[in-house]
């Protein structure tokens, strides 16, 4: 999936995260900002970048500001923000069938 | 509890509770939003906030409902705002207290006063705005314009400045303006500054004079230019933009009919020398001000600006017309 444009999916509330995607260069440079950063930081980050693989974004600068999402929420939200700042955005039918 | 993103102006009944929320957490409508995020509960204003441009400011919840988050779904509705607009560099301006909570919310803190603190939505972006610009022997002088467009009275200026000091730094407002673009009025500036070898002209990035340092100098409420606040601006070039380049001396242009601009002098020659800055106010030469150049350009009488600006503004002028 190529990153051509910013993109921010999630919010700041409690269990939530914000996730911000942008253009870069070359590779993936993430930022995270948690409130269990040391509790969970190296996690979040796998699966920041396990989902970032699995989307086969390349190249893009992800900010993640985390408010205790669990996996799930982060996945999603990471795959909205890729999706909304891809060739996908409004394509993807979000809950209903993927064609 | 809902969240709703209301174009300014609000209508009469909301607006009135908007700004009673304003004033219960101490803050007050600057006048300059685009937006305005509206939290309500049982049709009762709990949480507010707005955006004004790059600047997401006026953040408030009622004292009944702190400590729920609303601040968090407040920031997020009008991040998200923003980020619809195409607005992704994001400044927010809050209070002191509320510093730490925003920082949790990814902002980091670039200026601070008794009153508020500034933070942007970028980590490093004002260090890596510094690093960009190169750095210059000698002493250092500074001059902040908003040229719209550059007349000889800012080219007066600049050449008192520069042979006041071994090198100066002149800084276009990155705004837009009332007439030129940005990118036009750099243009300008470094056109009719190209002869003066030590001066040296540099975007301001929304770090000098921008809607985010120093929103009153855009609403131009003349009438409240006694509340005019730019002591985050001015803490933020006192404190990381002139150490960062080298900044010794500051240079103004004396400002006999803005009400604005002349309280922003005045703290600039309260401000500065605690920071070790000189501040120099030049005479203005008469009868010259960007303000009269755009009313004749307005006026259709472009060919009379011709005596007021230099050579390579009057051609932009003419491409204009």
């Amino acid at each position: 999936m190529k990153i051509s444009k910013l993109a921010v999916a999630g919010t700041l509330e409690s269990s939530d995260c914000m996730v911000t995607i942008e253009p870069a260069k070359k590779g993936i440079d993430l930022e995270l900002d948690s409130v269990v950063i040391r509790q969970y930081g190296r996690r979040i980050r796998e699966v920041a970048m396990e989902t970032l693989d699995r989307l086969e974004v390349k190249n893009a600068r992800v900010t993640i500001v985390d408010k205790g999402a669990l996996d799930c929420t982060i996945k999603a939200r990471i795959e909205c923000a890729a999706a909304r700042a891809s060739e996908f955005e409004g394509r993807v039918s979000w809950g209903g069938t993927i064609r | 509890m809902g969240i709703s993103i209301c174009q300014t102006p609000l209508p009469g009944g909301q607006n009135k509770e908007y700004l009673e929320l304003l004033e219960l957490c101490g803050l007050r409508d600057e006048g300059d939003a685009d937006v305005v995020a509206l939290m309500t509960e049982d049709d009762r204003l709990v949480a507010c906030g707005a955006l004004a441009g790059h600047t997401i400011k006026q953040l408030a919840v009622d004292t009944d409902h702190e400590g729920l988050g609303l601040m968090a779904s407040v920031l997020s509705a009008l991040i998200s705002e923003a980020a619809a607009r195409g607005v992704h560099r994001l400044f927010l301006c809050t209070k002191p207290d509320n510093l730490k909570m925003f920082v949790s919310m990814g902002f980091h803190a670039i200026a601070e006063t008794a009153e508020a603190v500034l933070l942007e939505n970028r980590r490093g972006g004002i260090e890596s705005f510094l690093e960009s610009i190169p750095k210059y022997e000698g002493v250092c002088g500074a001059v902040v314009c908003n040229c719209d467009p550059f007349t000889l009275g800012h080219r007066h200026l600049i050449e008192y400045a520069a042979a006041h000091c071994d090198n100066l730094y002149v800084f276009a407002v990155s705004e837009k303006g009332s007439m030129f673009s940005p990118e036009e009025r750099l243009e300008m500036i470094r056109k009719g500054t190209a002869d003066i070898l030590n001066c040296h002209v540099f975007e301001s990035d929304m770090y000098l004079i921008s809607r985010a340092t120093f929103p009153a100098y855009f609403v131009r409420d003349e009438s409240r230019a006694d509340l005019v606040k730019s002591d985050l601006d001015l803490d933020l070039f006192c404190r990381k933009i002139a150490p960062a380049l080298g900044i010794s001396r500051r240079f103004a242009g004396e400002e006999p009919f803005s009400p604005v601009t002349r309280a922003y002098n005045e703290r600039m020659k309260e401000l500065l020398p605690e920071h070790g800055i000189s501040f120099e106010e030049i005479p203005r030469l008469s009868e010259i001000s960007a303000g009269k150049v755009r009313e004749l350009i307005r006026d259709g009488e472009s060919e009379k600006t011709k005596e007021l600006v230099p050579e390579s503004t009057y051609a932009v002028i003419q491409s204009r017309a």
